[in-house]
Formats: C-alpha cells, sequence, structure tokens
C-alpha cells in the first residue's frame, strides 16, 4: 500500500475544496450548482465558472499558485472520485493497462503470466507513488518506448480483447435468452397442467354423477388407474445451453520481441510467395565469363550494328554477343558420356526407341500422314523451343 | 553446377540427342536388327514378285533363287554398313547444300537431321536419298527460310515436291520434334572475342585459325557422331585445338584460372556461406574441372581429327569412296523394307487411312436426324456419352506416346 506521506503532485487533501473553489473563493452557499473539474495534467480542482473564465479563450496556466502547466479547456472534467489522489491513480492505471493488455493465453506458463503482471505493477506502482522523480521518469520512459515498439502487437491485443468482450457479451445474452425462454415453456406447461386437472376434475364429477349409486370408490379406483403416468419427455425440456455459439476468444497474434520472459510463439503468418519465377529458379548470370561492356563488332562483311537494314527491326549486336558467349561456355562441364551412362537412361527411353525404332512392327500406323505438307510448317521457327 | 551447362540441360540436344558412344552404338544395332527382323518378316509374306529383272553379282543372292524358294531372305546390312552408307549420304548432303549455296546453320542442321532420323530408323526401311532431301528442305524451313517445294525440287534430278514432303512429317516424327539444333559457329566466334579481350594474341594467327576451326566445324563434327556425344562448346574448342592448339589452351586456361582455395572448417558462420560459394566457384572454375574438361575436348579432338575436312572431297566420287560404299549400296537395293521404302505410296496411303479414320470419326459422332433435339441437348451437343468416352480413350492413348506410334 503506498505510504501516505508519499503522494504525488497535485494531490488536494480532500476537505472544504468540495465546497468552495479554491480559485475564486466562491462556495456552495452562493451558487448551489457549484462543479468542481480537474485537469489530469495537474489534478488540481476548480469550478466550472473558473475552468469558462480562464480557459475559453486560449490555453492558460493553471491560476494554483506554483503551479506552471498549461492547461486547455478541452482537457477538464469532472473527477469521478472524491479523493483526487485515487482519480490520478486511476487514470495512470487506465493507461498502462491500455499499452500491457496481454492476457493469460499469451503466455507459456501461469507463472510467466504472473511475473508479467507483478513486472507492470512495479512499474505502475512508480508511475503512481514513487516520490523518486527520477524513477517516475524511468518509468514513463519505459512505457513510452514500450508502446511505441510494440504497437501493432498491443492494437491486435486490444481488438482481441474487444472480440473477447464482446463473445462474452453475446455469450450472456444468449443465455439470458435461453433462460427466458425456459421460463416461458415452464409457464405454459404449468398452465397445460392446471387446464388438464381441471378437465380431470370435471370428467371425474361427470363420472361420478352418471354412475349407478354405491360404486363411487370403485368409479374412483378405475379412474386412477388409467391416469397416465406423467410424460418425461415433456417434463424435462432442458436445453443443453452451454453448446450455444459463443465463439471462445482466439488468441491475438503477435509476435514479440522478449520485452517479457514466456510469450507463447505465435505462429507467423504465411508468407506471400513472391512474384512468379518465369525460369522457375533458372539463372541467368554466368558462372565461366564475363560480359563486356565493350560489344566486340561482329566478323561479318556488313556493319550489322549501324545498318538501318539490321537496326530498324530491332537487331542489337549486344544480344548476338551474349548469345555468342553463352555458346561458347554452355556445357563446358557438361560431360555427356558420363552422365547420360551414369542415368542410364538414353536420350530417348530404350522402350520408346524399340517402340519407334525402325518403326517396323505394326503395319499401321496412328500417326496421319498430313498436317505437316507445305502449309503445316510456316510457323514451325516460331514454335521451335527455344531452349 | 555452373549455370550455363544447367541452361544446356535443359535443352533437347541434351535432353533427347545426346548419347554415351555404347549406348549410340547399342541403339544402332537395336535399330538394324529389329528392321531385319521385320523386314524379313515382311519379305516372307509378301507374294514374290511375278517377274524381276535379274540383276548381277555374285556376292548377293540370286533373285531368281529367292523366287523359287520363297524362305530365301537376302543378305541384310550390318550395322557397321549402314554407318558407313550413313556417312556416305550425309557427304553426299553436304555436297548438294554446297551446290545450293545454303548458309552454315541450314547445312549442319540438315546434316544433323539426317543423322538423328538414322539413330533410331535403318537405312534399309527408309531411302536415304529421299530422305536426304527431306532434311535439306525441312532444315530450311527450320532456319527461318521458305522455300517452295516445287523450286526446290527442281534443284535435283528425277525429284518431285510431294516426294519431298511424303517424308517431311516422318522425319518430324524420327527427329521426336525437336528441331533446334545447337552448333559451335556462333560460340567460335565468341571464342574469338575472348581471344581478342586478352589483347596479347596476334590477330592475323587469329584470322588464321578461325577460319581452319570453321573449316573444321563444317565438316567433322557432321561426318561424326561429335554432336551425339559432345556439346557445342566442346566441339567448337576441339575444333580450336586442332587449328591452333596454343589458342585453345589459352582459352582454357584463361576461363578456368582459379586456383584450388581449401574452405576453413573453423571459418564463424557468417563467413561460411560467403566460403562455400567461393568453393562452388573454385570447384566450377578450378583445376580439376579444367582438367575433366581438357579430357573430354581431347576426345572429341579425336574423334574429330578422323574425318578432317580434306576428306570432304574424298567422298565425293572418288574410285575409292566408290569401291567402298558400293558393296554395301549393291546389298541394299536388296534388303529394303518393300513397304516402308517407297516414301510416295507410304505418305499417301497414310493419308488415305487418316482420311478414311477421320470419315468414320464423322459419322459416328453425327446426331441421327430424326432424334429430337429437345429432350437431350446435352448428347445433340457433345455427342452421347459413348462416343464421348470412346474419343476420350483414343486421346488418352495418344497421351500415354505423345510422338505417335512406330513409324
Amino acid at each position: 500500500m503506498p505510504p501516505k506521506a508519499t503522494l504525488a503532485p497535485g494531490h488536494v487533501p480532500p476537505g472544504d475544496s468540495n465546497d468552495m473553489c479554491p480559485v475564486c473563493r466562491t462556495n456552495r452557499y452562493f451558487n448551489k450548482d457549484l462543479r468542481f473539474l480537474i485537469n489530469p495534467d495537474c489534478y488540481h480542482p476548480m469550478c466550472s465558472n473558473c475552468v469558462d473564465r480562464i480557459f475559453t479563450d486560449a490555453p492558460a496556466q493553471c491560476p494554483y499558485a506554483g503551479c506552471h502547466k498549461t492547461l486547455r479547456k478541452k482537457g477538464f472534467r469532472q473527477p469521478f472520485f472524491d479523493d483526487l489522489s485515487i482519480e490520478r491513480e486511476w487514470d495512470i492505471r487506465k493507461r498502462v493497462a491500455s499499452v500491457f493488455n496481454k492476457t493469460q493465453d499469451d503466455f507459456e506458463t501461469l507463472r510467466d503470466y504472473n511475473e508479467y503482471l507483478n513486472q507492470v505493477e512495479d512499474l505502475t506502482f512508480d508511475l503512481v507513488f514513487s516520490p523518486d522523480e527520477k524513477r517516475r521518469a524511468k518509468a514513463e520512459r519505459t512505457l513510452k518506448e514500450y508502446e511505441e515498439d510494440h504497437k501493432a502487437e498491443i492494437e491486435m491485443s486490444r481488438l482481441a480483447g474487444k472480440a473477447a468482450d464482446e463473445a462474452t457479451k453475446k455469450r450472456i445474452a444468449a443465455e439470458q435468452a435461453a433462460a427466458r425462454e425456459r421460463r416461458r415453456e415452464a409457464a405454459l406447461q404449468a398452465e397445460e397442467e392446471r387446464i388438464r386437472r381441471l378437465q380431470e376434475r370435471e370428467e371425474a364429477l361427470d363420472e361420478l354423477a352418471a354412475a349407478p349409486e354405491g360404486l363411487a370408490g370403485k368409479v374412483m379406483l378405475k379412474r386412477r388407474e388409467k391416469k397416465p403416468m406423467p410424460n418425461p419427455d415433456r417434463d424435462i425440456p432442458m436445453r443443453d445451453n452451454t453448446s450455444s455459439a459463443v465463439p471462445s476468444d482466439d488468441a491475438n497474434t503477435s509476435s514479440a520481441k522478449p520485452f517479457f520472459a514466456g510469450l507463447k510463439q505465435k505462429p507467423k503468418p504465411a508468407k506471400a510467395e513472391g512474384p512468379y519465377d518465369v525460369f522457375a529458379g533458372g539463372d541467368f548470370v554466368p558462372d565461366r565469363y564475363k560480359l563486356q561492356k565493350q560489344v566486340p563488332k561482329p566478323p561479318y562483311k556488313k556493319d550489322v550494328a549501324r545498318d538501318p537494314h539490321y537496326t530498324t527491326g530491332g537487331y542489337d549486336v549486344r544480344d548476338y554477343y551474349v548469345q555468342a558467349m553463352y555458346e561458347a561456355f554452355a556445357g563446358l562441364g557438361v560431360f555427356v558420356d558420363d552422365e547420360k551412362e551414369m542415368s542410364g537412361r538414353l536420350g530417348l527411353d530404350s522402350a520408346e526407341v524399340a517402340s519407334m525404332a525402325a518403326g517396323l512392327a505394326a503395319a499401321e500406323t496412328t500417326a496421319s500422314g498430313f498436317g505437316f505438307g507445305e502449309m503445316g510448317l510456316g510457323q514451325t521457327k516460331n514454335v521451335i523451343n527455344y531452349l | 553446377m555452373a549455370a550455363e551447362d544447367a541452361r544446356y540441360r535443359q535443352s533437347t540436344q541434351y535432353k533427347l540427342w545426346s548419347f554415351s558412344p555404347a549406348q549410340l552404338s547399342a541403339t544402332r544395332e537395336k535399330t538394324n536388327a529389329l528392321a531385319k527382323a521385320t523386314i524379313s518378316e515382311r519379305l516372307l509374306s509378301r507374294p514374290p514378285p511375278a517377274a524381276s529383272a535379274p540383276t548381277s553379282g555374285s556376292n548377293t543372292p540370286n533373285p531368281s533363287s529367292q523366287m523359287q524358294g520363297a524362305g530365301d531372305l537376302p543378305e541384310f546390312l550390318t550395322p557397321a554398313e549402314e554407318l558407313r552408307l550413313l556417312n556416305h549420304y550425309t557427304a553426299e548432303l553436304l555436297r548438294a547444300s554446297d551446290f545450293l549455296q545454303y548458309s552454315v546453320a541450314i547445312r549442319a542442321t540438315s546434316a544433323i537431321f539426317f543423322r538423328r532420323f538414322y539413330v533410331a530408323n535403318s537405312i534399309m526401311t527408309y531411302p536415304p536419298t529421299e530422305m536426304l532431301k527431306t532434311c535439306l528442305f525441312f532444315g530450311n524451313k527450320v532456319n527461318g527460310v521458305y522455300l517452295h517445294a516445287e523450286q526446290f525440287a527442281a534443284n535435283f534430278p528425277k525429284t518431285t515436291a510431294e516426294g519431298i514432303l511424303a517424308g517431311e512429317f516422318l522425319l518430324c516424327q524420327g527427329l521426336r520434334f525437336a528441331f533446334d539444333v545447337k552448333h559451335p559457329y556462333r560460340a567460335l566466334e565468341a571464342a574469338m572475342f575472348e581471344l581478342e579481350r586478352y589483347g596479347d594474341v596476334d590477330l592475323t594467327r587469329l584470322g588464321t585459325a578461325s577460319k581452319t576451326a570453321r573449316d573444321i566445324l563444317k565438316f567433322s563434327p557432321l561426318m561424326t557422331d561429335a554432336y551425339f556425344h559432345y556439346t557445342p562448346s566442346q566441339i567448337m574448342l576441339a575444333a580450336l585445338s586442332l587449328a591452333d592448339e596454343e589458342l585453345y589452351d589459352r582459352v582454357v586456361r584463361e576461363t578456368f584460372h582459379l586456383a584450388h582455395t581449401p574452405a576453413f572448417p573453423n571459418a564463424p558462420p557468417q563467413s561460411r556461406k560467403a566460403a562455400a560459394a567461393a568453393e562452388e566457384k573454385s570447384r566450377l572454375l578450378g583445376p580439376e574441372m579444367r582438367d575433366k574438361v581438357r579430357a573430354a575436348i581431347a576426345s572429341c579432338r579425336s574423334m574429330l581429327a578422323q574425318e578432317p575436312p580434306a576428306r570432304m572431297t574424298g567422298y565425293w566420287g572418288t574410285p575409292a569412296q566408290t569401291d567402298a560404299v558400293k558393296p554395301s549400296l549393291r546389298k541394299l537395293r536388296k534388303c529394303r523394307d518393300p513397304d516402308r521404302f517407297d516414301l510416295v505410296a507410304l505418305h499417301k496411303a497414310r493419308r488415305e487411312q487418316a482420311l478414311r479414320n477421320g470419315d468414320a470419326d464423322d459419322e459416328d459422332g453425327r446426331v441421327p436426324a430424326g432424334s429430337s433435339l429437345d429432350g437431350d441437348d446435352d448428347a445433340a451437343v457433345f455427342g452421347n456419352v459413348e462416343e464421348r468416352d470412346a474419343k476420350r480413350r483414343k486421346v488418352k492413348k495418344g497421351l500415354e506416346d505423345p510422338f505417335g506410334g512406330p513409324l
């Protein structure tokens, strides 16, 4: 518990301040509607008239002697508690709680969670009660830093908390609705029961009236036997409401730096795949040669680099150079003998070769003989596998 | 693996048309055996021709005796003979290309098409003289030169456009529709750029070496199986080494210039990644790789040296060459596939068959005139379910062998 002597600045001992505005000395006797307002910057109370008078035009200094805070009218509000030190603590706690808004689900163990709570409480205590200016400043700094660094996380947590609150509200509403329904059904049932009894009674009376004399006892016995047993299905219309749609508060997602120990590792959201790679990871950076900036002159009679017959169509000597260099060094390290022997596979599958080899096995063929006449190959060049 | 090699490994030249020597000869033997088996079956099953002009030839079986005893079969070509004929016809193709003054790329592409086609098809099955022209024609197309079939055919005696086009689709199938052939010519130009860049190489020497190497590239790799066993850059360097050993040595030394640097096992973790990259780099450009590349190029060089450009004229009409191939040619005349050797007829027959099949498909697919359209709209639009299933089965069958059935 906070020692009384170390009250934070701005503490005004409760007492006659409720009855007299310390600024304008108006008291309740003169003004029945005396309302005291405070500004959370310094928690000095003053009456609403004073606030209007001093702060309506522009921000001004706090009228209390020795308080140099500049206050705005917007910041004034009515305190909730009489004791303004509690008001202040309440404000600070609200602020801390909105920043350190982790729940137990975020932690691996209960112990970790308790550690966390302890840490937060220490910080809050420093903020609220510490007599040491430095410690307070330090706590303030820690809070600010944490807020800066963990903005997204805090927001997530807040949203999750909100969702959880809403879920709870919904659950409670659902429970209430279910209870109402149960009550209504029970009332209905009771009413039915009552009517049934009445009818039975009347029937019994009728029967008794119609029965010959002296046989009333027998009639009554008979009726009792006929009386249906109470229907168990009807009597217990209990509904299982626990399974009503109450979404469990799924844990908020956040990936924290280890500010607190024992935070659960949240699964990171799947990384979006990069853009589609046309070459499927293929690499076009040559390993064996370096392309020169200066493109050498191709060994042709025509000056293809400058001749408009070539350049107009988009011919670029550099492309030629790149291609030529590639061809000169591609496959130098491909040893067909070893590789093809090792793979144990012919260029064509041996079975395929057998089926096509000499192609003599069958008299008829499935290959249609046309399609590649004069017309078919106009576009061959375009179709050719460029690789 | 170097980025360039990774890219080369994606090519059809590597994927479909690269073999080790053992694989290639095994495939050729298999092709030969299959051809023998099927041709003999065909010869036996077909009735002997009523009259055939007996040809002279002491070594070959007498055709008249073959006629009398239907069980007699001609002597078939051996794989070695087939290979000799293949080289002979490749030389013919190069001669034709030179005569028609086609560009180097067209010439080489056609020749490689021709050689590739006869890896999995026997010379006994499809006529090489016809395929040769088709290859030239198609080589033009692939290189973006679109000739009129008629005009092209006019270059050759006893050739029609029909005959050239007849084998075209067949060729495409035989090539597995891999039309891109990677040649070493442009690579040679780039090698010259590099040598020039070093700055201390005599330019006239470069010019001579370039010309010699180009001449080699224009003949030797096309006449051998170099394209099947080596990559274009290796072939280029092999040719360069034949032309000028020193220049070749220079290129290799400059390319694989890194000394081997062992990685430090105790390196701090930050630099370990960089160290691994450096290690990989030194592996790619280090002495071990250099020696391996040198070995590959040396074996390629010895292959190219078997067919130096000086031999080019030797293939054409010299008595020695004629004597060498004459027996094989004579044999070939006897043992060719009776059903397949006439490409035009074969093409026509296949076309007709396809047309027939197509007609049949059309009739099946048509909705009967009397059927009520309002009752079953889907059937009206898509044909009924059974037909669709049948089509799907057909398509599925096709998918299993995307290149179609046997040729």
